[in-house]
């Protein structure tokens, strides 16, 4: 199933892992370099910033062959450039896979993402043309491929396409049976994709579902936040007015308001339950970005019309919350702890400083600032820097 | 991992069986750490709150209730500073490591904290003469201060930024995808010479040898300055525009030499994406004016860039 040598992959991983824990102390060096000889690794697999640049290269000297080819055969062929194109698609893939993973060995560098992504744009792009832009067909090829991606290379930005590429297959059907159904959209995706976050996180416990262990965390967490929109009043209330022509006066409210207030309210704590319950991570993490989201819903529609209380309200029950946990974790609880026992690799103190540095102000220049401060008063991320 | 794979390890005496004692309830999640978790949400609430109280110091000025807020804000400086200074450690040259897992963001929470005490008091009484120049510049000084006194790499980036803004350049991402990365159009001297000030006091530091990991944040700040406003001065000056290439060739080489001695790949990304953008514009203008080389130029380019990294691949490998 997997385009990979799969005992290499199991390899690969393990001697991340195990290079992870050296770094945190529970090895020695030595140890290490015996788990890395025993376990021989032999991809292509460069560092993150090396990937990125080969990815842009890549997708730059892509440009340069498409439009040699676009040159060559856009006079002659004006009709069926678009049948070439599905075929260009699927060769550049076959080309990926015989050239790059099979001859070079490469996993994940920079070159098969990009070559892979340029192959599902043409092949979709071409299927469309040759489909005459009719939306089924399109949207289950579109699918199909994607999860064919998504599973054969493991790829991460495949299985996000393909996962939300299905929710709006669900959507898009249920919305043109018409009448009552379009109504049912909501509970169609959580019938949809309850049975799939199940299905996907009994997969996980499999030793043999390693090589696709990303892929799987990446499919429980869009499950999970996919559950929670479809029953969000504010996603709900937006899609209904603009999708279904419903013009709401003032004091009318959409059909089972009730309901969606209900679940906007219990789905981010039955998430967070759970996952404290069951010490699943990818279910607190979700949980707490729902959480935030529901905050914003019920403050978008109730609102008192003081977001800067209200900001500070909210910074300061998060940083009580967090302290009163982390000095409530100074010991180990019901197997929880505040220490930091393997270091994740996307958190240094660099990119760390970094972020800080981007939202925590200090990057607006003077001129045209005058005195007008306050004013703004923009909420989120990049929008802080007018603090002073 | 899963956990049969960590059994197997122990059974092949790669690892002894005090290790797999120590390695069996995190592969097995008997004990799950929220280290991660707490601080992101001790972050955004530093965030949030740091946001909302800047808003509220310049609103309702007068109130008895605005009153009450400033003097909360003043006493939640201090103690912050009280908690900060009771816990830090004695300074030192190098990395200092503390054991407590949100010791750093409540420095970052106090620092913060104290600019919004100091805006206040300019706003209201004056406290600088010649207004918000001024206030950036000691804002930023402070953040330097604090940075080295509590060895805070955030603070130091803010620092920068600070005093990035005080020569009206802003150093955030979000500016340049919009256009607004310089105010006015001469500004990208300013920051050539910025940018080039900032990584000659970085390499000073360096070699001195005082807070070494400093240094990265330093150039990675001063390096993009520097190589944007040779691009800006490439792209807006015509007339010197010999000038601008050469110190971005120049830039980018030192880049390139840097990564070489540092095995830093951040640099080695500089150095192709800001050279590759300077030899396309330089050759735009003199040869490239045929769609057809357009494309066998980008092919060829690019292509052969590739080839070299995976030729050289074990010179591209991560040392550590």
């Amino acid at each position: 199933m997997i385009a990979y040598d799969k005992k290499m992959l199991q390899n690969l991983y393990l001697v991340k892992e195990v290079k992870q824990w050296m770094k945190d102390g529970y090895l020695r060096e030595e140890q290490f370099r015996n788990i890395a000889l025993e376990h021989p690794v032999k991809f292509y697999h460069p560092n993150l910033i090396i990937r990125i640049l080969l990815f842009i290269a890549t997708l730059i000297a892509l440009g340069g062959v498409t439009g040699i080819f676009g040159l060559i055969f856009a006079g002659p062929m004006e009709e069926s450039i678009m049948i070439l194109a599905f075929f260009y698609g699927i060769g550049s893939c076959v080309v990926m896979e015989i050239v790059f993973i099979r001859g070079n060995h490469h996993y994940k560098s920079g070159v098969t993402e990009a070559l892979l992504y340029h192959s599902i744009g043409w092949t979709v792009a071409g299927f469309l043309y040759m489909a005459d832009w009719q939306i089924y067909p399109g949207l289950i090829f579109g699918f199909v491929v994607l999860a064919f991606c998504a599973i054969r290379y493991a790829d991460l930005i495949s299985t996000t396409g393909a996962v939300l590429v299905f929710a709006y297959l669900v959507f898009q059907a249920f919305y043109d049976m018409g009448d009552i159904m379009k109504f049912l959209v909501p509970f169609a995706l959580i019938a949809a994709f309850t049975p799939i976050y199940f299905y996907v996180r009994g997969l996980s416990r499999k030793i043999e579902m390693q090589p696709w262990k990303n892929v799987i965390i990446l499919v429980e967490a869009l499950s999970l936040l996919l559950i929670y929109a479809a029953g969000n009043y504010f996603v709900v209330r937006n899609t209904t007015e603009s999708l279904l022509d419903l013009y709401l006066e003032e004091g009318q409210d959409i059909p089972y308001a009730i309901i969606f207030y209900a679940l906007t309210a219990i789905v981010p704590v039955v998430y967070l339950y759970f996952g404290i319950r069951k010490k699943d991570l990818v279910l607190i993490r979700v949980s707490l970005i729902v959480i935030a989201f529901s905050v914003f819903t019920f403050k978008y529609y109730f609102s008192l019309g003081h977001p800067e209380v209200s900001l500070t309200l909210a910074g300061a029950i998060l940083i009580t919350v967090a302290m009163g946990l982390f000095r409530y974790l100074r010991i180990n609880r019901s197997g929880f702890t505040r220490e930091n026992l393997i270091k994740e690799k996307w958190a240094g103190a660099n990119p760390e400083a970094f972020v800080i540095s981007q939202t925590l102000g200090g990057n607006k220049p003077l001129e045209g600032e005058a005195v007008e401060m306050g004013g703004g008063g923009q909420s989120g991320g990049g929008g802080s820097s007018d603090r002073w | 991992m899963h956990i049969q794979e960590l059994k197997e390890l122990k059974n092949r005496e790669f690892i002894d069986q005090g290790q797999f004692d120590a390695l069996e309830p995190i592969v097995s999640r008997k004990l799950v750490s929220v280290f991660y978790e707490l601080r992101i949400i001790l972050y955004l609430g530093i965030m949030l709150f740091t946001t909302g109280v800047g808003i509220l110091i310049y609103k309702n000025i007068g109130d008895i209730g605005h009153l009450v807020v400033i003097t909360i804000l003043f006493l939640l400086t201090a103690a912050c500073f009280y908690f900060a200074f009771s816990k830090a450690e004695p300074y030192s040259n190098w990395k200092i490591r503390t054991s407590l897992p949100y010791y750093d963001y409540i420095v970052l929470l106090a620092c913060l904290l104290f600019i919004s005490v100091l805006s206040y008091l300019q706003f209201q009484y004056e406290l600088f003469d010649n207004g918000m120049g001024t206030l950036t510049l000691v804002t930023s000084l402070f953040f330097f201060y604090a940075a080295y006194r509590f060895d805070h790499l955030g603070v130091l980036s803010l620092a920068i930024t600070a005093l990035a803004s005080f020569w009206s350049i802003s150093v955030s991402p979000q500016k340049w995808y919009t256009g607004e990365f310089l105010d006015s159009d001469s500004l990208y001297r300013t920051a050539i010479f910025f940018g080039l000030g900032l990584c000659i006091s970085a390499l000073i530091l360096d070699k001195v040898g005082i807070k070494k990991h400093f240094t990265f944040t330093y150039l990675n700040f001063g390096g993009l300055v520097y190589l944007i406003g040779c691009l800006s001065g490439l792209f807006i000056d015509y007339d010197h525009y010999g000038v601008f290439l050469v110190a971005l060739f120049a830039g980018c080489a030192a880049a390139a030499y840097y990564a070489h001695i540092r095995k830093s790949f951040m640099f080695v990304l500089y150095a192709f994406v800001f050279g590759y953008i300077g030899l396309t514009y330089f050759l735009a203008d003199v040869v490239l004016d045929d769609a057809g080389i357009w494309f066998f130029y980008l092919m060829g380019s690019c292509g052969g860039f590739i080839y070299m990294i995976i030729r050289f691949k074990s010179y591209f490998k991560r040392s550590a």
